[in-house]
């Protein structure tokens, strides 16, 4: 499946970019590893991951057209 | 004029205005609390923050800054209205960022409930912001 994943904060300048398309995605696990895999330096920050604009705190399993974003800590105000 | 959590720049008098007819046009409320949020010019390590950028993620600042608003309005039951308002792109020193309105039957509930929305909102609204230093250079913040 094909899903869009957002950089948010200092991630969007860790990975050069603020979107980016995966095609041919088998899992939220393969996705993680093939976004480090592209940006080695993302593992040195912290971050929660969100689907279709909710955070997750399980697994998932992904569907075509998915919305993901890597989202630093939040710091509004 | 419509406002939903976020404008671009720094929150300026209409903002203010606005609610403020709004405000003058409700009947149903006895208090309104207040916060304004501002840019700070902190000197780190010697640089002084000139300006913050705000970024953030639209679609998930109307879902979470909805559920802020929920949670307030279900916490307090004299809560009428919460009203929400924070920048994105470059706030200098001195600007306003957030804007928080509360209205409420009695003055009790609106002020401990916009306390209560303003920490939720430093929680839970997925906002970033990046310091820009008055020589040039960066620094990623996040809240504690």
């Amino acid at each position: 499946m094909k899903v869009k994943v957002l950089f948010f904060g200092v991630l969007a300048e860790v990975t050069g970019s603020d979107c980016k398309y995966y095609n041919e995605v088998r899992s939220l696990g393969d996705l993680r590893l093939r976004i480090q895999d592209d940006f080695p330096e993302i593992v040195h920050y912290s971050y929660r991951i969100s689907l279709n604009n909710v955070i997750l705190d399980n697994e998932p399993l992904l569907n075509d057209g998915d919305e993901l974003a890597l989202m630093p800590p939040f710091a509004g105000g | 004029m419509g406002i939903d959590f976020l404008t671009d720049g720094p929150i300026k008098e209409d903002v203010i205005s606005f609610y403020f007819e709004k405000m003058n046009k409700r009947t149903d409320t006895g208090g309104h609390s207040i916060f304004l949020g501002q840019v700070r010019a902190d000197e780190i390590s010697g640089k002084k923050v000139i300006a913050i950028e705000y970024s953030a993620y639209e679609g998930m600042v109307k879902t979470e800054g909805d559920k802020i608003k929920e949670t307030i309005l279900l916490e307090f039951t004299d809560v009428r209205s919460v009203d929400i308002v924070h920048s994105t792109g470059v706030v200098r020193a001195g600007e306003i960022s957030l804007f928080v309105l509360v209205s409420a039957g009695h003055r009790q509930q609106a002020i401990q409930a916009c306390t209560r929305a303003v920490e939720m909102i430093k929680e839970a609204l997925p906002v970033w912001k990046k310091e820009i230093f008055n020589d040039k250079s960066h620094s990623w913040r996040q809240n504690h």
